[in-house]
């Protein structure tokens, strides 16, 4: 039994992570799981699984190559409770997933609003920042012409993290602080630092390595009526970009005047 | 005070969605997998192509040369915590001592150059020379202390009694002179492929766990710890076990937590690597599960300890 389980079960296995991998990797459903420095690697181990699967169908003369020590072992053998392991958890989980967290785990995980509890996060005081002669360094965060780009009507178009950055940095914050922007993000209702009852989070997954690891960024906006959309729905916010005091630290809150629904974009997180 | 974790919680500590869970699920397999692959079909041209006792002749004799010299290896072959558990079995099957073993799967997920400037990329502005210093130095400390406890124990006290036989059995010192190349590289396939499916299973099963936590636990339970050093300590500890990231990148999500103090920082990111969900079911590949779970107090109770008496020294 065992090693019939072998026989067709190593093929099998090979192939089905093989096939997922690479369906993942070649429907660019892949870049909802994992960061862009990862992929490669995915798509890479996919093809090889698929070739191992291949090759082990396709070598009659594999199991001779190390007769009594081989695959069919029974000490090494594929048995029924690891086969199941294999192949049941990964395609229910290859049907069940949409791609995205739901509000439940981002609540579990908790909305972060200060651009110092980010991972990665880079002080804008770094001394790598600013030249020594005081111009802007290249490519930096404090270069504004990567974060003031405009759209046709002239608002700024910005990440949620651009606006977490500028209320921790005087000089970005002198750049956004009244200005309109457009910010695209997903809603979630805000339980604290609430208290008219008129705020919301809008959020973005802010990602290392992959999805499991990611950590909502957000910022605050605030809205005139009531809100009529459902939770982690996709949005268009545009509004006034303000960073008042509070809790002892300047925090982003966009004062909106126009929410719209949006595609999710093709990359979700923020890395 | 700042938390990285601070708002729109749930209200109960423990709340599932199956649909979360997947996504999760999935995201570390494919993150973990391609590691696991390289390392087992590393493990597979090992087991072929290495000649038997060769890591005897090449590791110093003197076990405890060898051991510290073992915990230094990553410096030189590093890997992942996912994919040094077969390559280990098959050295170990080829004749390296158990305890040079251990200390080198334990010490290569942060001995290594990769995690080193990872460390100190995520720590830049906290002290990155320090931290990076101090978790190499308290990993390969560590790793080597265990290496050396390790020393002591009887063989069967430590391996999987599968892997115990295949270490009795004996080797030829020299590959079959008549076997052509072709066919060793198609058993080294099928060696590699073996341990591939073996690392695999307890992987998912680790990976379900780190993921069931990722998603479902309400993070904010861990939150009142941060405001004691000796709870902290063993709270982020147990929080490194928990969500099982990889060594490569679990410092930029160390750094984050700036409510902790910076021992417990130090206390996730060296036994994070060593013992967490997923390795706990690995490393059942190769150990016996009385050793595994000896393994995880052990490691817990000391580096809890070590971190807890660096914080006396380096307040």
């Amino acid at each position: 039994m065992t090693a019939r389980l072998s026989r067709f079960g190593i093929p099998s296995v090979l192939l089905l992570w093989g096939g997922i991998l690479l369906y993942f990797c070649l429907s660019g459903r892949v870049v909802s799981y994992l960061h862009p420095s990862f992929q490669w690697l995915a798509l890479t181990a996919g093809a090889m699984l698929t070739l191992l699967g291949v090759a082990v169908v396709l070598a009659p003369d594999a199991g001779e190559a190390c007769d009594s020590d081989c695959d069919l072992h029974p000490a090494h053998g594929l048995g029924l409770a690891p086969l199941a392991v294999l192949v049941v958890p990964i395609l229910a989980a290859a049907l069940v997933s949409q791609d995205h967290f739901s509000a439940t785990t981002v609540r579990n995980r908790g909305v972060v609003d200060y651009i110092g509890d980010l991972p990665a996060f880079s002080p804008a005081y770094d001394p790598a920042l600013p030249q020594h002669d005081g111009t802007v360094g290249e490519g930096t965060m404090m270069d504004p012409s990567l974060y003031l780009q405009t759209n046709a009507e002239g608002r700024i178009l910005a990440e949620t993290v651009d606006l977490m950055y500028a209320a921790s940095d005087a000089t970005m914050r002198e750049d956004f602080a009244g200005r309109e922007v457009e910010v695209v993000g997903q809603i979630l209702k805000a339980r604290t630092d609430n208290p008219s009852d008129n705020r919301f989070h809008l959020v973005r997954m802010f990602v290392m390595c992959c999805a499991a690891d990611a950590r909502p960024a957000g910022i605050a906006v605030e809205v005139p009526g009531p809100l009529e959309f459902s939770e982690m729905d996709w949005v268009k916010v545009t509004g006034r970009a303000t960073f008042p005091v509070e809790n002892g630290r300047h925090k982003a809150v966009l004062r909106a005047d126009g929410i719209t629904p949006t595609p999710p974009p093709r990359e979700s997180f923020i890395y | 005070m700042a938390h990285p974790i601070s708002h729109a919680m749930n209200d109960t500590w423990f709340s599932f969605s199956l649909q979360d869970f997947s996504y999760s699920f999935l995201s570390i397999l494919f993150e973990g997998i391609p590691f696991i692959l390289f390392g087992t079909l590393i493990s597979g041209l090992i087991d072929q192509f290495l000649p038997a006792r060769t890591m005897t002749r090449l590791i110093p004799r003197r076990p405890s040369l060898g051991i510290c010299m073992s915990a230094l290896l990553g410096l030189v072959f590093p890997m992942c915590e996912c994919g040094i558990v077969p390559v280990i079995r098959r050295l170990v099957a080829k004749g390296l001592p158990i305890s040079n073993a251990v200390a080198y799967m334990l010490a290569a997920p942060i001995v290594n150059p990769i995690t080193a400037i990872s460390t100190y990329a995520a720590f830049r502005g906290q002290g990155p020379e320090e931290f990076t210093a101090l978790r190499l130095g308290l990993g390969f400390f560590v790793s080597a202390l265990v290496g050396f406890a390790v020393l002591n124990l009887p063989l069967r006290a430590v391996l999987k009694k599968s892997l115990l036989e295949e270490c009795a059995l004996p080797q030829p010192q020299t590959p079959p002179p008549r076997e052509p190349f072709h066919r060793r590289l198609i058993a080294a396939m099928h060696a590699g492929i073996r341990d591939f499916l073996d690392v695999t299973v307890y992987f998912v099963l680790g990976v379900a766990a780190a993921s069931l936590f990722g998603t479902a636990v309400n993070q904010e339970i861990f939150l009142p710890l941060a405001l004691n050093e000796a709870l902290a300590v063993p709270a982020m500890m147990t929080l490194a076990g928990l969500l099982s990231l990889c060594s490569s990148s679990d410092a930029f999500i160390a750094a984050t937590f700036v409510s902790f103090p910076a021992v417990a920082k130090l206390a996730f990111l060296v036994f994070g690597p060593m013992m967490d969900l997923k390795l706990l079911f690995v490393y059942n590949m190769v150990f016996t599960r009385r050793f595994v779970a000896g393994l995880a107090i052990g490691l817990f109770v000391l580096i809890g300890l070590l971190t807890l008496r660096l914080g006396i020294v380096f307040p």
